[in-house]
């Protein structure tokens, strides 16, 4: 793997991680909104960014 | 709802989706990769929807609106860990692509077979896969069963409505190959993503906005915004759910044959930034879903029915209603469509041209012809076994196929890998997960998908380290695509 695929791939490792700790964690009682339907809401939006950086210089050579 | 509604706008979707299946019909299909593949040729944007439409079945609105319904929010986690895993295209996305270009590989199997350097590497692949993927088509089938019996009242029996959907899929798939696939794939997630999200808004103002909807959650059960909440998401439970969808996107070959067939990475760059839009606001749309149908009808028993209720109920409007109901049987339809078209040119290549040793490309493509009702057959066959829960069994052919992971990341990464261990592996497992499936899902209180990854890798690792790699493959297989993904950094 190349360098940036190395950065943003242990970027979404990390959500990927923080998408099973925290809800079953810190959030376990908390019975809002704001609690684990916002936390895997914006982990979902990350996931899109890295997605988005790790593919910049994908070209459109056939 | 009306049974001559529901009747017509099934109509008028059957001519309008056959109509475009027609004039998808360029360029030649009379090759294996014309026709299974696009030529490789197909652009980011169809591709993006047909993704999409293939990933996003009958499950979305049915089944994970039932898990909400059951499960509350650990419904959505579920389904935002699976789409965490759809990133696994940014990593294996582009070494599909370059290695299925130079080698001219058609089926994901085909391209393990000739990496490990062993023909029964892609038999063996290429028969799990059926194995599993063949009751998945049953369990869409099934959906659309459940759904136009639920909204008709009956009106529409259980097995009109499998049979409808088997016979589209069939039609779809015979048209021209993956181009009619993904062409009726995009206008029918193009429909289903418009006219959901437009009921979810109507619902959700219904129950006073979105702070209103929320206190309502809060009122009808606090605990269905939490995990574990009422224990349906335990952790152990959730783990076992989530591991198998993790890995879809380069387990399930109907989805990771895709990444063969965009005209370039800029195609598939605009298929994966496409389908996770589209993935993020239909996973949304599906749990508040699930969450309106259990505020506004509590205590149902089988939750598979909380879809076809909210439709049918007077919140939404019969059109719309009928609208999103048809569009949730083209949802299982093109999801069964693709899996048809991948499972017959699995068979024709893998199985059947490693066996007969000499049947050329037009042979092949015959076969894949012949073999493709003959596989829409015996799904709707499992269908007509109305077997449980939708998603359970949806996620026991995941777990099964996440046997081939551990093979599929050594193509690229391990240059150890040896055709033994492969063979060895995906054998050894799939066969523990049958097992764990058939006596009841739980081994050692762990659910299959997990066992199938832990011993899938450890045998593919232990039988590889004592067996001979296929030296020379291996080094110019995966030297060309460090060397290709370089220059790209």
């Amino acid at each position: 793997m190349n360098q940036k695929e190395k950065f943003w791939g242990l970027i979404i490792l990390l959500v990927v991680i923080l998408g099973y700790v925290i809800p079953y964690t810190f959030l376990s009682d908390v019975t809002k909104w704001y609690g684990s339907f916002l936390v895997w809401s914006i982990l979902a939006v990350i996931t899109i960014l890295a997605n988005y950086f790790l593919t910049t210089d994908w070209s459109d050579e056939e | 709802m009306s049974t001559t509604l529901v009747w017509s706008t099934i109509t008028i979707y059957v001519v309008i989706a056959i109509v475009i299946a027609y004039l998808s019909r360029n360029g030649r299909q009379n090759s294996m990769s014309g026709y299974f593949l696009g030529e490789r040729k197909l652009n980011g944007f169809v591709s993006a929807l047909s993704y999409s439409a293939t990933t996003y079945s009958a499950f979305m609105l049915v089944g994970l609106a039932g898990l909400t319904y059951n499960g509350g929010v650990g419904a959505l986690g579920f389904e935002i860990i699976y789409f965490m895993g759809v990133s696994l295209v940014a990593i294996f996305g582009p070494r599909f692509w370059l290695v299925g270009n130079k080698y001219g590989y058609v089926t994901p199997s085909e391209m393990l077979g000739d990496r490990y350097q062993n023909r029964w590497v892609a038999i063996v692949s290429a028969i799990a896969s059926c194995l599993f993927l063949i009751p998945y088509s049953a369990v869409q089938l099934t959906g659309i069963g459940y759904l136009l019996q639920g909204v008709t009242n009956d009106a529409i029996p259980y097995t009109t409505g499998v049979i409808i959907a088997t016979v589209l899929a069939l039609i779809f798939s015979y048209i021209a190959g993956i181009r009619s696939v993904a062409w009726t794939d995009s206008l029918q997630s193009l429909i289903m993503i418009i006219t959901s999200t437009i009921v979810v808004i109507l619902i959700v103002n219904s129950l006073g906005g979105v702070s209103g909807f929320f206190a309502s959650i809060e009122a009808n059960d606090p605990q269905a915004l939490a995990v574990p909440g009422n224990g349906f998401f335990n952790f152990w439970t959730f783990l076992g759910l989530t591991i198998p969808w993790f890995f879809f996107s380069i387990s399930n070959p109907q989805v990771s044959q895709r990444l063969f067939m965009p005209a370039s990475l800029k195609s598939m760059r605009h298929m994966l930034m496409g389908f996770l839009v589209f993935g993020l606001i239909y996973t949304v749309v599906s749990v508040v879903w699930g969450f309106s149908a259990s505020i506004l009808f509590p205590g149902l028993e089988n939750a598979d029915l909380a879809t076809p209720m909210l439709l049918s109920s007077e919140v939404v409007p019969p059109i719309l209603g009928v609208i999103v109901m048809v569009g949730i049987m083209a949802a299982a339809i093109s999801t069964i469509d693709s899996i048809l078209l991948t499972l017959s040119s699995l068979f024709s290549r893998d199985v059947y041209r490693n066996v007969k040793g000499d049947a050329d490309d037009r042979k092949q493509l015959l076969i894949g012809k012949i073999v493709i009702p003959v596989i829409a057959v015996l799904a709707f066959l499992f269908a007509q076994l109305e077997l449980d829960l939708i998603a359970v069994l949806s996620v026991a052919s995941s777990a099964g196929l996440i046997v081939v992971v551990p093979a599929i990341i050594g193509t690229f990464f391990w240059k150890r890998g040896t055709a033994a261990g492969v063979i060895v592996s995906v054998t050894i497992s799939s066969i523990l997960v049958i097992y764990i499936e058939a006596t009841g899902g739980l081994l050692l209180s762990l659910k299959s998908g997990i066992w199938g990854i832990v011993v899938a890798t450890a045998l593919f690792i232990v039988v590889s380290l004592m067996t001979q790699p296929p030296e020379q493959k291996a080094n110019e297989f995966i030297e060309y695509v460090k060397e290709r993904m370089k220059s790209k950094k």
